[in-house]
C-alpha cells in the first residue's frame, strides 16, 4: 500500500457497470449503527446485482426487520453479516447468533395482520451451526427474476 | 476495544463506494458533523484507494478491511490489507499526496503492520464539539507517525 491520489492512467477499466462486489462481511455493534449500516451496504450490493426495484424494497424491509430484532439474539454486543450476490439472488448470512437465536429472530419478526416479515420477504431460510461451534447462523436468500 | 463497525471485502475499486456509503450511514447514525464526515470519507477513500492500487498489484485482489471505533469523543478508522506493506513507488502514476492528504484531514495517523503482519493505516478523528464545528478540517496536519517498530515500512513523503 502506498500513497497516490490519482488512479493509474493505464489501469484497465471495466467494460460495463461494476458487477457484484464479492462477499462482503459486515460486523456492527448493536445500537444506532446496526440498522443504517446494514441497509446502506445491502443497498449497494442489491443495486450492483441489478435487483429490480420491487425486490429491492422487499430486501430493505427484510434488513430492517433483522437489524431490529437480531440484537436480542446475538452472542455478544455485535451482529455479523455476510452478503453475497449470486445469480439473480442475494444471500444474507446473519451470524454470531446464540443457540436458538435464529428461531428467536424469526419468531420476533411476526407482525399482527402482516405475518412473518422475514418469511414473507425471503425465498429461503436455513439455520447452520456457527463454524466455531458457538451458536448458529441464519442464512436467507432473496431472489429476483 | 472491539470496533463498532467492521467491513471486509475484496480490494476492488468499485467496492470503495460501498465503504463510503457505510461511513455515510455511520455518520448519520451518530450525528457526525457534515464537514467532519466529509473529511472522514475522503481520508478513508484515499486509504482504501491505496490498497486497491498498490497492495495487490498484479495479483488477484485480496481482502480490504475497514474498522471503525467510536470511543471517548474520537472516531478511529483502521484500513487494513494483506499486501507487502507500504513502500516507496517511484514509478507510481499518482501525485504522491495520498498520505499527506490523510494526515491533513485526520487528527493523527499511524502506519504500520499489526501482529498478523497486515498493513494498517490508522486514522483518528475528533468528535468533540470543536471538531463538530469544523475545527478538524481546518486544523493543522496531524503527525504521520509510524506504529511501534515499523518505521522502516513507511515513507509518507510526497512523490512527484
Amino acid at each position: 500500500m502506498s500513497d497516490s491520489t490519482t488512479p493509474e492512467p493505464d489501469a484497465p477499466s471495466p467494460p460495463g457497470p461494476p458487477g457484484p462486489p464479492g462477499p462482503v462481511s459486515l460486523r456492527v455493534a448493536t445500537g444506532p449503527l446496526a440498522g443504517p449500516v446494514l441497509n446502506r451496504v445491502a443497498s449497494m450490493i442489491l443495486a450492483r446485482a441489478q435487483c429490480p426495484l420491487d425486490r429491492f424494497d422487499d430486501a430493505l424491509i427484510l434488513c430492517d426487520a433483522i437489524s431490529a430484532h437480531a440484537p436480542a439474539h446475538v452472542r455478544d454486543s455485535h451482529v455479523a453479516y455476510t452478503l453475497t450476490a449470486e445469480e439473480r439472488a442475494i444471500e444474507l448470512r446473519v451470524a454470531e447468533l446464540r443457540a436458538g437465536g435464529a428461531a428467536g429472530l424469526l419468531d420476533d419478526a411476526l407482525l399482527p395482520d402482516v405475518g412473518n416479515v422475514i418469511e414473507r420477504y425471503s425465498d429461503s431460510r436455513r439455520v447452520e451451526p456457527a463454524p466455531d461451534g458457538d451458536g448458529e447462523e441464519l442464512i436467507l436468500t432473496i431472489g429476483f427474476a | 476495544m472491539t470496533p463498532d463497525m467492521e467491513l471486509a471485502l475484496p480490494a476492488r475499486a468499485e467496492n470503495i463506494a460501498l465503504i463510503r456509503h457505510a461511513f455515510g450511514a455511520l455518520g448519520e447514525a451518530l450525528a457526525v458533523d457534515e464537514e467532519l464526515l466529509s473529511d472522514v470519507r475522503l481520508a478513508v477513500t484515499e486509504a482504501c484507494s491505496n490498497v486497491v492500487v498498490h497492495a495487490y498489484a498484479g495479483e488477484t485482489p485480496g481482502p480490504l478491511e475497514v474498522l471503525a471505533t467510536v470511543d471517548d469523543g474520537a472516531l478511529t478508522v483502521v484500513v487494513r490489507d494483506r499486501g507487502p506493506g507500504i513502500a516507496p513507488h517511484p514509478d507510481s502514476p499518482g501525485l504522491g499526496l495520498g498520505l499527506p492528504l490523510i494526515a491533513s484531514l485526520a487528527e493523527s495517523v499511524q502506519l504500520g503492520r499489526d501482529e498478523q503482519e497486515r498493513t494498517e493505516v490508522c486514522m483518528t478523528f475528533l468528535l468533540s464539539d470543536g471538531q463538530a464545528n469544523g475545527a478538524s478540517s481546518s486544523a493543522p496536519a496531524g503527525p504521520v507517525a509510524p506504529a511501534d517498530g515499523q518505521d522502516d515500512q513507511i515513507d509518507p513523503t510526497p512523490r512527484t
